[in-house]
């Protein structure tokens, strides 16, 4: 596992531990080690697994009137008989 | 990318050009990269480690407060006839339901809500996450309500129980990571094995065990009590925020079509241990027959572990209490991550374990948000715990039938599934469960109601 590698989104200007910028060349090869992570990263994905990809919404299903008619047929009766569950749940308290 | 693997569904295989990296992306191919390290290697066992985790909890997690609670109280009335066969029955049920659920995710990569509200129209999304919202509470309410049963036993109160639930969630939620989540959760699910160990204490004649596969004797009683028990029953087994969970958790964990085979083990192996844990349950429960079990009131006080340490003894007691503390604390986790999975999908926004609360803010709210509403319910001085608790699985079963007419439309949808979508004996199933819970539920919902207005005789 390769927990200990840098972040896309955690790419800050590299600092030693006294504060002082790293050295261009040294910075330079952070950038292509990170870049060479990320490839590796991105190669156990799938391509339609990014949240890039899944943001995008799929397109909507056309439903026949009939199966339209059915499920706000079974909408309805379930909306009916789970009002008559919470009147006996409250009738219960009493 | 992995070329390997081609895009199983039709409606999403045209992908965007190169996609910007989110940290989600990060943390999901880091556990992606160890499956195909496994993979590659023909680690069988280690890839089954790493893909086990969506079924388990689902499984395990409705194994909760109220319903091992039910089984232990079917248990003490009717004995282990009927209900030890009828238990395994309901799991297969169970199973078919989650295949599919895993099966949309790891295809897909979506949860279900997404899935309803983007396909179907926003109506049917907002009304599914309307539907598990309040079920979610209801059962959150009763789960906090086992563990305080549970912690009464060693003279704990409300407000442990609060605490300990809570704390549950804050330090789950800490991580960042989805698979630090699982890891924990499934660590703390294996403990619902308390009620086999709770079962084998009470030293039940395995004879007689075997003996009750024949479904006899039939539970007797009225037809209203037998349709509640047949309703609750049901509403243990399967219910809507499993179904939001294992789809968006499938997704979350970053299964894909070639995983489908594992997640088939993963669920098969949640539907088993709960299968097994729930009859532990029963024959626990089983023993107080004969001996005033019947007269129990599931949530009054900490009936059955007290009722159990006087009858079997105070081990048995003790494992069964500390079972309803397990039970009920997996539960709050894997319910309010369902919850979290439906606000995040239908508002639109990210909702993943492997974001970041600033990143996922919907997400992370809505999960600790509706865990501190049940916690604030059940220290309400008077509130109508047990009322609640025990029409929570009712609830459950009466609105299961729409989410699992979606989830049979989903799976059979060709142009998201592929080749991927039902076979016919699945479908065939599918509906012979959809046809036999609305039956249950709305013949329950009907006469309760009839007889509360005294149109019919109890």
């Amino acid at each position: 596992m390769r927990t200990g590698a840098p972040q896309a989104n955690d790419a800050q200007p590299a600092l030693l531990g006294n504060g002082a910028p790293l050295r261009p060349e040294i910075q330079e090869r952070d950038l292509q080690r990170q870049e060479r992570f990320e490839d590796e990263l991105i190669m156990d994905l799938e391509r339609d697994q990014f949240v890039a990809e899944t943001s995008r919404p799929v397109p909507p299903a056309v439903l026949s009137t009939r199966v339209k008619a059915g499920l706000w047929a079974l909408r309805v009766f379930v909306v009916i008989v789970s009002l008559m569950v919470i009147y006996t749940f409250i009738d219960q308290l009493h | 990318m992995s070329t390997s693997e081609v895009a199983a569904s039709p409606l999403l295989g045209q992908p965007l050009g190169q996609p910007r990296l989110t940290d989600e992306d990060l943390a999901r191919s880091r556990d992606r990269s160890r499956v195909h390290h496994a993979r590659r290697h023909s680690r069988h066992w280690y890839l089954l480690w790493l893909l086990v985790g969506p079924g388990i909890l689902a499984m395990l997690g409705e194994n909760d407060g109220p319903s091992m609670i039910a089984y232990a109280a079917d248990g003490a009335q009717y004995g282990l006839g009927f209900f030890v066969p009828f238990i395994p029955i309901l799991f297969v049920m169970a199973y078919v339901c989650q295949e599919m659920c895993m099966r949309v995710g790891a295809v897909t990569h979506r949860g279900y809500g997404e899935l309803v509200l983007q396909r179907y129209g926003r109506v049917w999304g907002w009304f599914g996450a309307g539907d598990l919202t309040l079920t979610n509470l209801v059962t959150l309410v009763a789960e906090f309500v086992a563990i305080r049963v549970g912690l009464a036993y060693f003279h704990l109160g409300a407000g442990v129980a609060v605490a300990l639930g809570l704390a549950l969630v804050a330090f789950t939620l800490s991580g960042g990571r989805y698979w630090r989540w699982e890891r924990i959760v499934l660590g703390l699910a294996l403990f619902n094995g308390l009620f086999l160990v709770a079962a084998i204490l009470v030293k039940p004649h395995f004879g007689a065990v075997a003996g009750s596969f024949d479904f006899s004797p039939f539970p007797g009683g009225s037809f209203n009590t037998l349709l509640l028990l047949l309703a609750s029953t049901i509403g243990a087994t399967v219910t809507p925020w499993m179904i939001f969970f294992q789809q968006s958790a499938s997704a979350d964990k970053g299964m894909t079509p070639r995983d489908v085979k594992h997640g088939r083990y993963d669920t098969a192996a949640g539907a088993v241990l709960a299968a097994i844990f729930g009859i532990g349950a029963l024959i626990a429960g089983a023993a107080l027959l004969g001996h005033g079990g019947a007269g129990i009131e599931g949530f009054a006080g900490a009936g059955f572990p007290e009722a159990l340490s006087h009858v079997a003894g105070g081990a048995v007691g003790t494992v069964f209490a500390l079972g309803l503390i397990e039970a009920g604390a997996v539960a709050i986790l894997t319910i309010s991550a369902s919850t979290a999975y439906a606000a995040g999908e239908c508002v639109g926004v990210s909702h993943s374990f492997n974001s970041s609360p600033r990143n996922a803010g919907v997400f992370y709210a809505a999960n600790a948000g509706i865990a501190l509403l049940a916690a604030a319910v059940i220290l309400i001085p008077g509130a109508p715990l047990l009322s609640i608790a025990l029409n929570a699985n009712v609830l459950a079963t009466v609105l299961l039938p729409v989410s699992l007419v979606f989830m049979v439309m989903l799976a059979n949808d060709r142009g998201l599934m592929g080749a991927w979508t039902n076979r016919r004996s699945t479908n065939v199933i599918g509906i012979a469960v959809i046809a036999f819970v609305g039956l249950c539920g709305a013949a329950y919902g009907i006469d309760s109601f009839l007889q509360a207005i005294h149109l019919v005789g109890s």
